[in-house]
């Protein structure tokens, strides 16, 4: 539904929240009624959900690492829903203090408590806008006052895109951010995935238990989910379920499929 | 949180028992950190709880910091802390190298309680912690969405209330605070103004200079009256109409004086795009007691009071004037009846000889229209064909009394003389009409009534007109022998150019001329008059047309007109307006 400009969305926290339920799942407590049932919901049809929020939260993680290691001092995260356990500016700023962390979500309660807990972090900010917008996010004051586009950016777009329909042109908001980017930088995607599982039910219980949130669920295959790395040159070991994405230890790589989510981290050259 | 160093930190590599526990506790919730800075922390936990095993006494305080650097650390989840007592109950004796002789008989059970204890304290803090932070963040963007929500309403509201062009309120806003002026608390006892302004022939500005200007223009004026009015509510209400709403006045010299300012402001020269203009606007002031009226009747007033001020010629304010108001509504509530009265037959002919001065025999009528008013009674035409003839509604009557007066006549034959042709006075509007010469003909075919009994009356006005039409038209009725008269001859413009082109029969003289004729004939102005009707007369005869001479009230003016060779007479004298049937009684009435 068209909303009018001028009517802003309203907080209704008897609706479940993509982000609350996504805190439940790594075992926070930062959700309402609503979030703990839909996610209740979610487990009992796909018992893996929390171990799949993990490793997607495992696998962000590793992904800072990975690019404060690269070099990367500039890091947007859109979607980055609440922002808890291991958060980006944590991880970043724990290897270089003056690393640069903007995020971006939709939700007006996770934006509202990330700019709490960002209170007194002046190289952290939080800005509203629904990743169906790159343009708006691009042109943010907040954001222009945060990063300098003409460095690199590590784009962190993780656990988010299996909400992005396919009518809301996925690959057109990527290039949209792609262009904005300067060379060195990075896009980190991850999103939950059928791959090699198809058929299983799962997928249907999974995607009717998001549709009563705001936010349904559009899964995609490997092959659909690196077309989405277009432009830039993705890094070893390419898309892979995310457990199996530069593992700590070779036993935490087991049975990564469980996990669902597939990721990957791309470069941009040139 | 440490960043792992293998060996840097002093403590041990992570035993055999801390590995077992980290393996227990993963994926119970989620750890922001490596597998092996989990093994660190647990050895360091586990070389605490050997310890806290053998120290005499024991102190539970160790316990409860072991299970509450645990949550802090993350491993944060009931299943995390159920795991920990049944790794700790099964391995950690063993894997520590001790037997249960080596320890307290009870120790173990107590250690455990404490660490759950610990444990379940924190977790239970840090989970209402973590309730209130989700619980402000969700108040905070409630009263965020609740702000903007009200922001853009009010955004929305202004928008709905105000003009886009010049920014003033609308009529929206204005008639909301109008209808507050007259029915809010407190203002039983007030009195209220309302200035209605427009700009006078601002279309001439749009049309010669373009909208652009035209708008700015509106815009200056706008600004004008929103800085020298600024006290009261200013409103534009469309095109270059704008009013302003004068609160609580004492007198209505109050609104008058906003008036004044308001004619002030707008009349300053405005530099718009270059082009200097100087407008003036007209005003129409309503000021009254706020009892008894209502917005309705307060915006009526101001509109018909602009209009009087615009008909008196504009760059003026003009008062509401309650009798010529309720004037003017009689007028127009005449004026919307005769459509009725028409089909309800309201209407009826009376007929005024024109009487042949060289005779006295009555040679024709004119048909003179009345209304049987059912509630004002007998109407004569002045109080109602004015009206008519600016609604347009001349035209059915007209074309009633044309068709009445035909069929009457039709029927006229008096005794011993020939019957009289009738003459019909034609307005306007009617001579213009592209349809008269056909309603006529039509109307003659029907009633039978010759076309040399019909005489029609123009004035000299309906041939003002630079349009050919209706001389053409009347050209064609007087080639199938319609009379044609021009009424009120010598009282217009008098251009005898269309005498030229015009096939007319008839002169009728105006009454004035002949109501001279009644002083003495030694009177100067009464031989003036008389000299201009002498020469009317024979500029008439010089056309070959016949001269009737209006007004003719006494013996004298007849005597007179007879003498200066005038044809006809009409007037009291000769009979005043009457029924057919008087006129036919006396057909040949003695002079």
């Amino acid at each position: 539904m068209q909303r009018p400009d001028w009517a802003p969305d309203t907080i209704d926290i008897e609706r479940p929240s993509v982000a609350r339920m996504y805190d439940y799942y790594l075992g926070g407590s930062h959700n309402f009624a609503a979030d703990r049932t839909a996610a209740r919901a979610m487990v009992d049809a796909v018992p893996e959900a929390p171990l799949m929020a993990q490793a997607n939260r495992a696998f962000l993680r590793r992904a800072v690492h990975f690019l404060s290691e690269a070099g990367v001092r500039q890091f947007l995260d859109i979607g980055s829903g609440i922002p808890t356990v291991g958060n980006v500016h944590e991880i970043a700023q724990r290897i270089d203090p003056q690393a640069r962390v903007v995020y971006v979500d939709v939700d007006p309660v996770a934006v509202a408590h990330s700019r709490e807990i960002l209170s007194g972090n002046d190289r952290a900010a939080v800005i509203r806008e629904d990743l169906r917008h790159p343009e708006r996010i691009l042109a943010h004051p907040e954001l222009r006052g945060m990063l300098d586009l003409t460095q690199p950016v590590a784009v962190m777009i993780v656990a988010v895109l299996h909400f992005v329909h396919d009518d809301d042109r996925p690959a057109e908001i990527l290039r949209t951010l792609r262009e904005a980017l300067a060379p060195g930088s990075y896009l980190v995607l991850s999103q939950a995935s059928d791959e090699g599982r198809r058929d299983t039910g799962e997928r249907d219980e999974a995607e009717r238990v998001y549709r009563r949130t705001d936010s349904p669920l559009v899964i995609r295959s490997r092959a659909e989910l690196t077309r989405l790395f277009d432009g830039f040159e993705l890094v070893d070991p390419g898309v892979v379920w995310v457990p199996q994405w530069r593992p700590e230890t070779p036993e935490s790589a087991e049975d990564a499929e469980k996990a669902v989510f597939m990721g990957g981290v791309g470069r941009l050259g040139g | 949180m440490d960043e792992r160093s293998d060996g840097a930190t002093g403590a041990g590599q992570p035993g055999a028992f801390a590995r077992a526990w980290a393996r227990a506790v993963s994926g119970t919730s989620y750890l922001p950190m490596t597998q092996a800075q989990l093994e660190e922390l647990l050895q360091r936990l586990t070389d605490r709880l050997s310890e806290a095993l053998v120290s005499e006494p024991f102190d539970p305080r160790v316990g409860y910091q072991i299970g509450a650097e645990l949550v802090e650390a993350h491993v944060a989840s009931a299943e995390g802390l159920g795991r920990t007592v049944e790794v700790v109950q099964l391995r950690l004796l063993r894997d520590l190298g001790l037997v249960a002789e080596d320890v307290e008989e009870d120790r173990m059970a107590r250690l455990l309680a404490s660490v759950a204890t610990g444990y379940a304290r924190a977790l239970r803090d840090r989970t209402l912690d973590e309730q209130e932070s989700i619980r402000r963040a969700a108040m905070v963007a409630r009263a965020q969405a609740e702000r903007a929500l009200r922001e853009s309403e009010a955004r929305f509201r202004h928008q709905a209330t105000h003009d886009p062009l010049t920014g003033l309120p609308n009529r929206t806003l204005f008639t909301e605070r109008l209808a507050a002026a007259l029915d809010g608390p407190g203002r039983a006892t007030d009195r209220v103004g309302v200035c209605f302004l427009d700009l006078d022939r601002f279309k001439v500005v749009n049309d010669s200079l373009g909208h652009q200007v035209g708008d700015r223009l509106l815009v200056s004026v706008a600004d004008r009256l929103r800085l020298t009015l600024g006290g009261h509510l200013v409103a534009r209400l469309g095109g270059d109409e704008f009013v302003v709403l004068v609160e609580r006045t004492t007198c209505t010299d109050d609104a008058v004086k906003v008036a004044e300012a308001a004619l002030t402001a707008v009349s300053e020269p405005a530099l718009v795009d270059g082009h200097e203009l100087t407008v003036s606007a007209s005003i129409g002031i309503v000021e009254r007691p706020v009892a008894g009226t209502s917005p309705v009747d307060l915006m009526r007033a101001a509109d018909s009071t602009l209009h009087w001020a615009k008909a008196a010629g504009g760059a003026r304010w003009t008062l509401f004037d309650a009798d010529r108001n309720r004037q003017e509504l009689e007028r127009w509530a005449l004026s919307a009846a005769i459509p009725g009265a028409l089909e309800r037959g309201e209407f009826y002919l009376d007929y005024q000889p024109l009487t042949s001065l060289r005779d006295g025999v009555v040679i024709g009528a004119e048909a003179l229209v009345r209304w049987r008013h059912p509630e004002f009674g007998e109407l004569r035409p002045d109080s109602f064909i004015g009206l008519a003839e600016e609604t347009g509604l001349i035209v059915p009557l007209g074309g009633w009394v044309l068709a009445e007066a035909c069929r009457e006549a039709a029927t006229w034959s008096p005794a011993g003389a020939p019957a009289p042709f009738v003459s019909v006075n034609l307005a306007v509007r009617q001579v213009h009409r592209p349809g008269l010469v056909q309603e006529v003909v039509d109307v003659l075919e029907r009633t039978g009534l010759p076309p040399g009994r019909l005489q029609l009356e123009v004035t000299e006005s309906a041939m003002m007109s630079a349009v050919e039409e209706p001389v053409r038209a009347l050209g064609v009725l007087a080639d199938l022998g319609v009379r044609i008269a021009i009424d009120d001859f010598g009282t217009g413009y008098c251009n005898l150019s269309y005498l030229r082109d015009l096939p007319v029969t008839e002169l009728k003289v105006a009454g004035q001329f002949v109501a001279g004729l009644r002083a003495p004939a030694d009177d100067p102005a009464s031989r003036t008059d008389e000299r201009i009707l002498a020469s009317l007369v024979s500029l008439a005869h010089a056309l070959e047309l016949t001269v009737t001479a209006e007004g003719v009230e006494t013996e004298g003016q007849a005597e007179r007109l007879r003498a200066i060779g005038c044809d006809t007479a009409q007037g009291w004298h000769f009979g005043r307006p009457g029924p057919a049937a008087r006129l036919l009684e006396h057909p040949a009435r003695p002079a």
